[in-house]
């Protein structure tokens, strides 16, 4: 290692200055230094008496939470039986305070684009994800497409802030009610796992939507969900692992020229057991060449 | 060895270029790429060189694709053509393609696999193919192979699919272990699964004419019921119609049926306009509509048994028949019912005003609903389009954005009965 940094210093007296600025985009392939791989914005970290006062706000419904899961716990009356045709919503937006535990994003928010997006209630008392996509760019040389917008939930957690996953195995299909504008979105299961390289583990299916005046119920199996990590389709796929599921979500945007508007009603996302659906996972598994698959 | 080093050089042009511009270096390693690109004319293939040798100057760059005068497919492929024929070490056709690809929206071939196969070979065959495992595993010649990956990419998010002709083209450019190969296969995987996954198909591409997308627009949204049937009218049909335009109108005879046992008493909503797209096209729309039938729902929900409930079981052997399903014989919920309102008809008109929509209503009525002269009919412009719905009804009365309607709903004549 200590040779190492003085190869390295010899080399940095040697090179001229102009070697060392970067003219292309510095590749950090396999370790990340955060979850944002370099997109996390710094936000002012409030005083520490604000902290304290948080902490002990918080606590309060943190213990609330944790007396539930002990109850829970020690009740050990779990769900066995999942009956077919019966739908488990798990995102309601007719709940109450509902909007709070989805986070909107678009290009716009890192000055990579120019979409807006938000999350609202409708008329029908649904949640509207709405908003104009923009596929114009910041012509900064680096960023090549841009032109999203995207909805996810907040990483589910139990007490104490303490991270936790959903465990959907006894499910096997994704229910949703939904009306939408004819365009097709992108449902988003974020999986994520433990080491940076299952950071941007994402299942991904698309749901096209009708159009028009009439609610739509969309029934698709967790099967048809493929891997994809940072946006590419990845080589080696798998099933979704229905148990380290960590967030939900859905994203539209402005490919093929279709900038514009978008309007996506939401009014419950569920899911279901459909004996009947056998299939495991949609694509093949077959063998593949050595070398050549996820290089 | 000298082809090494310009290879090489290529892979860091930017920065060595830096590094050198003080030192004196050979003529070989100062030619410049875009410098017979610069002097050469498009339509003439023998146009005379020059730069290549030390011109200290920075060349103007000239692009032939943002030059040409008319911009068609066959200017295009010509112009490919030329750049093949021009020289017989092919020099700078990597910039060649990536220019190729930048402009060719511009040229209206962006979803032509001709011309991407055209792209291809422009690359010399067999000179980039890896000779040995190290060159296999590093990425022979990464230039070349960034630049058709770059040529995949752009054909798969302008959906164009390759066929197996192009495959056959890259192997021999890149052979069987390039990375653009690996590309292809990927796409071939994924491409053909996803090409027909849509429920509601359409043309590809989607006609330009307006009313060939309404109809398609107000088809695919009366998919719900399938007994919808979709009529295009003419206003000319009516005596007196202000505006002269289509009017396609999807309506289904249940529709009808429930528009018949509407109530007199409560009022028909037009709403619009609401946009759908058909893929890169928006269409707006407007729908005929009236509040929920909430006693009816109502009385719905109620009939409904709480399967969960296992306080109240009823044993079916003492004295009492079998409990029979209770809604046999009640009226059956129709998809048209929903919870926000009752849908009769959905429309797109040709111009989108008020008087279109007021003629859509009147033909309406003389295609089998005379019913809907009876019932006050209102205009109501919530929209998602404000833009346009403000258009439709005039500046001053409509806010930009909707949440609560019935404020600025305004009660229209009833239509008069022709």
């Amino acid at each position: 290692m200590y040779k190492l940094i003085r190869q390295g210093q010899r080399l940095s007296c040697w090179m001229p200055a102009a070697q060392q600025i970067h003219t292309t985009a510095v590749q950090c392939t396999f370790w990340e230094r955060e979850k944002k791989s370099g997109y996390k914005t710094k936000l002012p970290e409030p005083s520490k008496k604000q902290l304290i006062m948080d902490g002990l706000r918080d606590l309060k419904e943190e213990i609330k939470l944790w007396r539930k899961e002990v109850t829970e716990q020690l009740e050990s009356d779990p769900i066995l039986v999942f009956r077919p045709g019966e739908t488990d919503v798990v995102f309601d937006f007719k709940a109450p305070d509902v909007l709070d535990k989805w986070t909107v994003t678009t290009d716009a928010d890192h000055g990579e684009g120019k979409s807006t997006a938000a999350l609202e209630l409708s008329a029908a008392g649904a949640g509207l994800f709405h908003g104009e996509v923009n596929s114009n760019h910041t012509k900064d040389g680096i960023i090549k497409r841009t032109g999203y917008a995207n909805i996810r939930t907040k990483r589910v957690r139990k007490s104490f802030k303490r991270e936790s996953t959903y465990d959907w195995t006894q499910y096997n299909m994704l229910i949703m009610k939904v009306r939408g504008d004819g365009r097709s979105y992108l449902i988003n299961l974020h999986t994520e796992g433990y080491f940076d390289l299952m950071w941007n583990d994402i299942y991904h299916y698309v749901l096209y939507t009708r159009g028009g005046p009439h609610w739509q119920i969309a029934k698709i199996p967790f099967s048809k969900f493929f891997l994809s990590s940072k946006g590419r389709v990845q080589d080696r796929q798998g099933a979704i692992p229905l148990n380290r599921v960590t967030h939900f979500g859905f994203s539209v945007a402005a490919k093929k020229g279709m900038d514009g508007p978008f309007g996506l009603e939401i009014d419950y996302v569920g899911l279901e057991y459909d004996p009947s659906h056998r299939e495991e996972f949609a694509y093949e598994m077959y063998q593949t060449p050595k070398y050549i698959v996820a290089t | 060895m000298l082809r090494r080093a310009q290879c090489l050089l290529r892979m860091h042009s930017t920065g060595r270029q830096s590094l050198c511009a003080g030192q004196r270096v050979p003529a070989v390693l100062h030619r410049n790429y875009s410098a017979d690109e610069t002097n050469s004319n498009s339509g003439n293939p023998n146009a005379k060189r020059s730069g290549t040798g030390g011109s200290k100057s920075l060349p103007a760059v000239r692009n032939v694709f943002a030059a040409a005068q008319d911009k068609t497919k066959d200017t295009y492929l010509t112009m490919v053509e030329i750049f093949q024929e021009r020289d017989v070490h092919r020099r700078n056709h990597v910039e060649f393609i990536y220019a190729a690809l930048k402009h060719m929206p511009d040229f209206g071939v962006e979803n032509d696999l001709e011309v991407y196969k055209a792209l291809i070979n422009v690359m010399p065959k067999g000179k980039f193919i890896p000779t040995n495992l190290f060159q296999a595993e590093f990425m022979h010649y990464p230039k070349q192979q960034q630049c058709i990956i770059d040529l995949l990419e752009q054909m798969e998010d302008f959906g164009v699919m390759p066929d197996y002709e192009m495959e056959a083209m890259l192997l021999n450019v890149f052979g069987n272990k390039g990375h653009p190969l690996r590309k292809y296969w990927r796409m071939m995987y994924w491409m053909p699964k996803f090409k027909n996954l849509s429920p509601w198909p359409l043309p590809n591409p989607v006609p330009d004419d307006t009313l060939e997308i309404a109809k398609l627009a107000v088809e695919r949204m009366c998919t719900v019921d399938l007994r919808s049937q979709i009529n295009v009218f003419d206003t000319k049909e009516l005596k007196d119609a202000v505006d002269e335009t289509w009017i396609v109108s999807g309506m289904s005879p249940e529709q009808s049926k429930l528009l018949r046992e509407h109530s007199r008493q409560k009022a028909l909503y037009i709403e619009g306009p609401f946009h759908i797209w058909i893929r890169n096209r928006r269409i707006n729309y407007f729908t005929l509509r009236a509040d929920a039938d909430t006693e009816f729902l109502a009385q719905l929900d109620e009939r409904q048994l709480d399967e969960d409930d296992v306080s109240h079981i009823e044993v079916p052997f003492f004295g009492r028949p079998p409990p029979r399903r209770h809604n046999q014989l009640g009226k059956l919920r129709s998809v048209h019912q929903q919870d926000d309102g009752t849908i009769f008809a959905i429309c797109a008109t040709g111009t989108s005003t008020k008087d279109s929509l007021l003629s859509w209503i009147r033909l309406l009525e003389a295609h089998g609903n005379p019913s809907i002269g009876e019932v006050p009919v209102l205009f109501r412009f919530t929209s998602t389009v404000p833009a346009k719905a403000e258009e439709i009804e005039g500046p001053a009365s409509v806010p930009a954005t909707s949440s609560d309607s019935s404020s600025r709903s305004r009660k229209e004549e009833e239509p008069s009965v022709s």
